[in-house]
C-alpha cells in the first residue's frame, strides 16, 4: 500500500513551494516550462499507478493522453460543447478506452503486456494520423481554454493557467493516493505480487486490472485536455509511442512506485531537456546515456535512490516513529 | 474488375519483399528473446547502423563491399553492446531491459546524427541487380527479386542450421530449457553470444538491403522497430516458424490492406495484433508451449 513518510512529505512540500514560487515570479518562458512540467507530472502519475503499483508497464499512456486531447478538441470545437463539459466528456472517453485496453490486456504479462499496449497506442495514432475528422497530420487548432471568468480567473493568461494546472495536479495527486489506499488499490498491489494467490482468494483479477487501468486512463485523459488547452493546438505526434516511452523514462528516472518520484522525474526531465537542448542539439544522446546509467545502477530512480540512502536517516531525525526504516523491498511495494 | 492478374501478382511480390525484409530483422530479435529472454528494442537501431555502414562502405568500394562488410561491422557493434550492457542486464526484468535498450535507441540515434549528419543518404542499386526482370508474366525490379531470394535463402539456411545441425539442436535446447541445457554440458553463455552476434549481423544485413529502396535516415531504425515487434508478437517469440509466419502476415496485410482498404490499412495490422493477443496471448507459434 502507498504510504507517505517524512521524506515524501518534505519533497512534496519542496516541489509545491518551488512550483508556486516559479508561478508567481517567472516570466512567460518560465511559465511555459512550468506548465509543461505540470502536465507531464499528471501523465506520469497516471503511469506510475499502473506500472509502479500494478506491474502493468504501459506503452500507450501517451496515446491515451492524445485521445483525451483530441476528444476535448472535437467536443469543444466541432460539437460546440461548453469547455467544462468537453473536459468531462474527454476524461470519460479516455477512461472508457483505457478500461477496454486494460480488460483485453489483463491476460498478458511482462513483455506481452508492453506489446499489447503499444499496439493499441499505435492503432489510435495511425487512425488519428489518417482520419480527416481529426485533421490528419495537420492536427487541429483553435482550441479554447476553460472560461473561469465567473470566479474572476482569466485562463488565457499563462500565470493563471500554470496555477490552474498546479491545482489540478494537486487534486490528481490526492486522488491517486486515495485510489492506491482504497480496496481496489490494495488488491492491485496484491495482484502485482502474486496474481495466482489473489485469484485463489476469490478476486476477479481482470476486473481489478481493468478498473485501475481505466482510472489511470482518466488521469491521462485529463492531462491530455490540459495539454490541448496549453498549446491550443494538437497534432497526432501527441499519440506517438515515443511520448509513452518518454513518460516511462520519466517514471523510471524519478522512481517507480513512489508517486513522489515521478514528480521529481518530470521536473528533472523537462529542465534537463531545455538546458541540454540549449547547449547541443543532441539531447537524446544525453537522456539516453542518463537513462542507461540510472537503470544499470539498479537504484529506483533519483527519488528511490535518495529514499533508500537517506530515507532511514531522515525518518529517525524528523519523527520518533519506532517502525523500521523502509529498505528496498518495502519501497517498491509501498 | 479493373485490376488484372498482373496487378495482383505485382502486389503479392511487393508483399513478399516487405515480408522478407521484416523476416531478416525479426528472426534475430525473436531468437535472441527466445534464448536469452532479452528484449532488445535497439534492434531497429542496429538495422539503421547497417544501412549507414553500407552507405559509407559503398562510397569507398561499391555496393558489394557494403553488402558483405556492413553486417560484420554491425555484429562488431553488437559485440560491444553485449559485453558492455546486455550481459549485465540479462538477469533483470523485462522493464529494465526495455528501458536500457530504449536509452540505447536514443543514444544510437544521436550518434548516427553526429557521425553521418541529419541529411538522408542514398545508395545506388548495384549494376548487376539494376533494371527489371520478367517474372510470372510481369516486369518486376530485379533488386526486389534479389531481396525476396535473399530472404528465402536466409530462411532456408536458418531452418537447416536450427533443424539439422548440432549447434541448431543446442540452440533449440537452450530456448526450451536453458538450465537443463547447461546441465547437459552445453556452454549456454557462448551460445547466447553467438546467437546475439548472428542476430545483429542479420539486422545489419536487413539495413544494407533496405538502403537502396528507402533513403538512409537516422530515424529509419525507429520506423522499422514497431513493424518488427508486431511480427514477433504475432508469430510468437523465439521460433523461426513464428518469425516467418508473422512476417508474411504483416507483409500481406499491410500491402493488400493499402490496396483494398486504404482508409483502414494502418489500423488493420494493429487490430490484427490485438486480436492475436486476445485469442492467443503468446502469439501463434511460440517456441515454448
Amino acid at each position: 500500500m502507498f504510504r507517505h513518510n517524512a521524506l515524501r512529505y518534505t519533497v512534496l512540500v519542496l516541489l509545491a513551494s518551488g512550483a508556486l514560487f516559479q508561478a508567481f515570479t517567472a516570466e512567460y518562458f518560465g511559465l511555459e516550462i512550468l506548465t509543461e512540467i505540470l502536465i507531464l507530472a499528471i501523465l506520469v502519475l497516471a503511469l506510475d499507478i499502473v506500472a509502479g503499483f500494478g506491474g502493468m508497464v504501459s506503452l500507450c499512456h501517451g496515446a491515451l493522453m492524445g485521445v483525451g486531447a483530441y476528444a476535448y478538441a472535437l467536443f469543444s470545437t466541432k460539437a460546440g460543447v461548453a469547455p467544462p463539459v468537453a473536459m468531462g466528456g474527454a476524461v470519460a472517453v479516455t477512461g472508457a478506452a483505457a478500461w477496454v485496453i486494460g480488460a483485453i490486456g489483463s491476460r498478458s504479462h511482462g513483455i506481452y503486456f508492453i506489446m499489447a499496449t503499444l499496439a493499441f497506442g499505435q492503432m489510435a495514432y495511425s487512425y488519428v494520423f489518417q482520419s480527416p475528422v481529426f485533421g490528419g497530420d495537420d492536427g487541429l487548432g483553435g482550441i479554447s481554454r476553460l472560461d473561469l471568468s465567473l470566479v474572476g480567473i482569466d485562463l488565457t493568461d499563462s500565470r493563471s493557467f500554470a496555477l490552474f494546472c498546479l491545482a489540478i495536479l494537486g487534486a490528481v495527486y490526492g486522488a491517486s493516493v486515495l485510489i492506491l489506499r482504497s480496496g481496489l488499490g490494495r488488491s492491485l498491489t496484491g495482484v502485482m505480487h502474486n496474481e495466482q494467490r489473489m485469484r485463489a482468494l476469490g478476486l476477479t483479477v481482470w476486473r481489478v486490472k481493468a478498473d485501475v487501468f481505466g482510472l489511470s486512463g482518466m488521469i491521462a485523459g485529463l492531462a491530455g485536455t490540459l495539454a490541448a488547452q496549453h498549446i491550443m493546438y494538437i497534432s497526432p505526434g501527441l499519440l506517438s509511442w515515443t511520448v509513452s516511452g518518454e513518460a516511462l523514462v520519466v517514471v523510471i528516472l524519478g522512481g517507480l512506485g513512489t508517486l513522489v518520484g515521478p514528480l521529481v522525474g518530470a521536473v528533472a526531465f523537462v529542465v534537463l531537456k531545455h538546458e541540454v537542448s540549449a547547449l547541443t542539439s543532441y539531447w537524446h544522446l544525453v537522456v539516453g546515456v542518463i537513462l542507461i546509467g540510472v537503470v544499470m545502477s539498479r537504484a529506483n530512480g533519483i527519488f528511490g535512490w535518495v529514499e533508500s540512502h537517506s530515507g532511514a536517516w531522515i525518518e529517525r531525525r524528523l519523527s520518533d516513529a519506532t517502525r523500521d526504516p523502509e529498505p528496498e523491498e518495502a519501497v517498491s511495494d509501498a | 474488375m479493373a485490376h488484372d492478374l498482373g496487378f495482383w501478382t505485382l502486389q503479392a511480390l511487393n508483399a513478399l519483399q516487405l515480408s522478407m525484409l521484416l523476416f531478416l530483422l525479426s528472426i534475430g530479435l525473436t531468437v535472441i528473446f527466445g534464448l536469452m529472454h532479452f528484449v532488445n528494442l535497439a534492434h531497429g537501431s542496429l538495422y539503421a547502423l547497417g544501412a549507414y555502414f553500407a552507405a559509407s562502405l559503398a562510397a569507398i568500394g561499391g555496393y558489394w563491399m557494403g553488402f558483405f562488410l556492413a553486417p560484420v561491422a554491425v555484429a562488431g557493434v553488437g559485440i560491444l553492446l553485449y559485453s558492455g550492457l546486455i550481459k549485465r542486464m540479462r538477469k533483470s526484468g523485462p522493464m529494465a531491459q526495455v528501458l536500457v535498450t530504449f536509452g540505447l535507441i536514443f543514444a544510437l540515434l544521436d550518434l548516427t546524427r553526429i557521425f553521418w549528419g541529419d541529411l538522408a543518404l542514398a545508395i545506388e542499386v548495384p549494376a548487376l541487380l539494376d533494371g527489371r526482370t520478367a517474372i510470372l508474366g510481369i516486369e518486376y525490379p530485379t533488386y526486389r527479386i534479389f531481396i525476396i531470394a535473399l530472404g528465402l535463402f536466409i530462411f532456408g539456411a536458418l531452418a537447416f542450421v536450427l533443424g539439422r545441425t548440432q549447434i541448431g539442436a543446442m540452440i533449440r535446447a537452450g530456448v526450451d530449457n536453458d538450465a537443463m541445457a547447461a546441465c547437459l554440458g552445453i556452454n549456454v553463455e557462448r551460445l547466447f553470444f553467438i546467437v546475439f552476434c548472428v542476430g545483429c549481423a542479420l539486422a545489419g544485413l536487413a539495413g544494407v538491403v533496405a538502403a537502396p529502396l528507402l533513403s538512409v535516415t537516422p530515424d529509419m531504425g525507429l520506423q522499422i522497430l514497431i513493424p518488427t515487434l508486431i511480427v514477433i508478437v504475432i508469430g510468437g517469440l523465439g521460433s523461426l516458424k513464428g518469425a516467418v509466419t508473422g512476417s508474411l502476415i504483416y507483409g500481406f496485410v499491410q500491402t493488400f490492406g493499402a490496396v483494398l482498404a486504404p482508409q483502414l490499412a494502418s489500423v488493420l495490422i494493429y487490430a490484427l495484433l490485438a486480436a492475436v493477443l486476445v485469442i492467443k496471448p503468446v502469439g501463434l507459434f511460440p517456441a515454448k508451449g
